[in-house]
């Protein structure tokens, strides 16, 4: 613990010490550092698409993005620059209030079209991606946003929530979602708790990554292993432990 | 180091410079230190502490069993091995003791002649600390979570109040009455605190999720609620605010009153720009906070980037304030810490916890950071340890 600080002491006085680093080798999921566009663009390769017969866009989590972009509050902004540019949707998953999906708006936008084809609310749904999608970039909309800025009256609202493009937050204000995603969640958490629990059953409490990976996903994780063990390392749910023979999960002791 | 001492010199840096320097290696370099600690009075819990801020001299800090207790901090004997005395404490047997724990307790911000204390027994009591007694006694209809009293105001000498009830009590020590409420919360107020840079500023934490900012002047309600997502700011809309996705345990500005932390038990630490309330967004990462009630923590003063340090279960957590980064974390307690203070002339942290102790944290003296390339040179064996036996492998 004294050793870092220490290294960081001549760092205040402007001095930089440079130190010999011998090979570090690479982990398969650890060892990126970018930015969090890149990071995104390889966790919607993780995402199975053929599970939900290509209806859902992918989703990856905020957490993901954490554990391939080291540096938290730069991984933050990046994504809300993005946001502010439009070409990500950020939705509240419903299972926890700090679980953050993060979709391409271009995926968000061919799927949902896609999935309302034809019924009776595709006219209010395409009024919404036309009109309030690339005007409002955040999670949730109220009530006098969508009546007054926008012009939605009561009867469409009831449409969007039923196509399931809004989910209710409050009296008078709505979560974006997506439509179709309560299977998602419910693999999602189920699958979460099946990969920690195999951290927990393993002598100690604690796994390495690449046994972790090297065995057979149980049937209830459908989403993939690669996928849940990003979202566990980004939520700090396990502790990520450097060592000689690669990188170590380990639960908290809290 | 020598750099930095020879620029001084000869004016090429600014004075300010080196101190913030020094004071920055001296808080990298925070441990427990044998040489150092803080008499053990207290028979529970220890819940808060405070330090004055005039001379940084005498500690208060207030007990699970309503006891309080007057420590000096300085260290006037010659020796380097030194216990902060208690010089004099408001026990069980005082009349006037509060009957329940003792949640905050305050130095009167200009001199050390006065200090207030506020308890579970629905009072904040105003002690006159010379002669230990009480010169004046608040009476509140629920428990009192926090009260605090402004550092800087002169125009007035409001102490806020924070209790089970949603409205913030605002207390008048000049004229002995409560003389305002601030409506606005919905359930209890777990934090309060004025902002070190303005007089009339003061920010509340609830348990209904909210952090509020006040100007106590305003007639009409609130300045700001805090929201975490940074949506558009609109009339209908503040009602959905909310700044943790928990209850909010503790509120800290920084020493410039230009940011605010705050705790939830949503276990997330956020930093806010206290003028226009907007999330800076800098992630601290998970900051475990079980406390049903109030989490006093602290941020260091008058270093080059600013620290705050957090009771983290047993543990203390140390981040920097703008950039999120997790420095180190202080193990010395034994059972949760309740509450820390940061003395800024000597670059000292105290801290109390559960399990009665109050430690001292002390910069550790500079040693020079052992090269890998360098073999190891003599060994320091105290000559008692050495023995005459000489093995046929090593030279004795």
């Amino acid at each position: 613990m004294s050793r870092k600080r220490h290294c960081l002491v001549p760092e205040t006085f402007g001095l930089k010490r440079r130190r010999e680093r011998g090979p570090v080798e690479a982990d398969p999921l650890r060892g990126e550092s970018g930015s969090a566009r890149a990071a995104l663009a390889e966790l919607v390769q993780l995402f199975p698409r053929g599970l939900f017969e290509d209806a859902l866009p992918p989703i990856a989590l905020r957490s993901q993005v954490y554990s391939l972009v080291p540096d938290r509050t730069v991984a933050d902004r990046q994504l809300k620059e993005l946001q502010e540019r439009g070409e990500i949707r950020i939705i509240q998953l419903g299972f926890d209030l700090d679980a953050h999906g993060i979709i391409f708006t271009e995926d968000y936008r061919t799927r949902v079209l896609k999935a309302c084809d034809g019924r009776p609310y595709a006219g209010a749904v395409q009024k919404f991606l036309t009109s309030v999608l690339p005007a409002c970039g955040d999670l949730s909309f109220q009530q006098d946003q969508m009546t007054q800025t926008f012009g939605f009256r009561d009867p469409e609202i009831t449409h969007l929530v039923n196509a399931g493009v809004l989910t209710v937050r409050d009296a008078g204000s709505w979560w974006l979602a997506v439509p179709g995603a309560g299977r998602f969640i419910k693999y999602f958490v189920k699958g979460r708790q099946v990969v920690l629990g195999m951290v927990r059953k393993a002598k100690y409490r604690e796994l390495l990554l690449s046994e972790l990976l090297g065995r057979r996903a149980p049937a209830t994780v459908r989403l993939g292993l690669a996928y849940h063990v990003h979202d566990l390392i980004g939520a700090q749910l396990v502790d990520c432990i450097s060592t000689s023979s690669g990188t170590l999960l380990r639960l908290p002791e809290t | 180091m020598l750099g930095f001492l020879s620029a001084r010199q000869a004016g090429l840096e600014d004075p300010l410079c080196l101190r913030r320097a020094e004071s920055t290696r001296r808080v990298l370099g925070l441990e427990l230190n044998k040489d150092r600690d803080v008499e053990r009075i207290h028979g529970s819990g220890v819940n808060t502490l405070d330090i004055e801020p005039v001379e940084g001299r005498y500690m208060l800090s207030g007990g699970s069993d309503g006891v309080i207790v007057l420590y000096d901090l300085e260290n006037s004997s010659r020796k380097p091995y030194y216990t902060c005395k208690a010089l004099c404490s408001i026990d069980r047997n005082h009349p006037d003791v509060h009957k329940y724990s003792v949640e905050t307790v305050q130095w009167y911000p200009h001199d050390t002649g006065m200090f207030t204390s506020s308890s579970f027994d629905k009072t904040l009591k105003v002690w006159d600390t010379n002669t230990l007694q009480t010169a004046d006694v608040f009476n509140f209809e629920e428990t009192v979570y926090s009260h605090h009293m402004s550092p800087v105001a002169t125009k007035h000498c409001l102490v806020a109040v924070g209790t089970r009830g949603p409205k913030v009590q605002l207390c008048d020590l000049k004229s002995g009455s409560c003389s305002h409420i601030l409506q606005g919360h919905r359930q209890e107020i777990l934090a309060v605190s004025w902002s070190p840079r303005y007089d009339y500023i003061l920010a509340t934490a609830s348990a209904d999720s909210r952090v509020k900012l006040w100007d106590v002047r305003r007639a009409s309600g609130c300045l700001i609620t805090l929201d975490q997502h940074n949506g558009k700011k609109s009339q209908a809309v503040e009602s959905a605010n909310t700044a943790h996705n928990g209850k909010v345990n503790g509120l800290c500005f920084t020493s410039d009153g230009l940011h605010l932390l705050t705790v939830g038990t949503d276990n997330r630490m956020r930093l806010w720009n206290s003028s226009n309330g907007e999330n800076t967004l800098v992630n601290y990462g998970k900051v475990c906070n079980n406390s049903r009630k109030g989490l006093k923590f602290t941020v260091s003063c008058g270093c080059s980037s600013e620290f705050v340090f957090v009771p983290y279960g047993s543990t203390i957590a140390v981040y920097t304030v703008y950039s999120g980064e997790q420095i180190t974390m202080l193990k010395g307690h034994y059972k949760s810490v309740d509450c820390c203070v940061f003395q800024s002339n000597f670059q000292e942290l105290y801290s109390g916890s559960r399990d009665c102790n109050i430690l001292a944290w002390v910069p550790s003296l500079y040693e020079p950071v052992p090269d890998d390339d360098e073999t190891t040179t003599k060994s320091q064996l105290n000559p008692a340890f050495e023995d005459a036996w000489s093995s046929t492998d090593e030279e004795g």
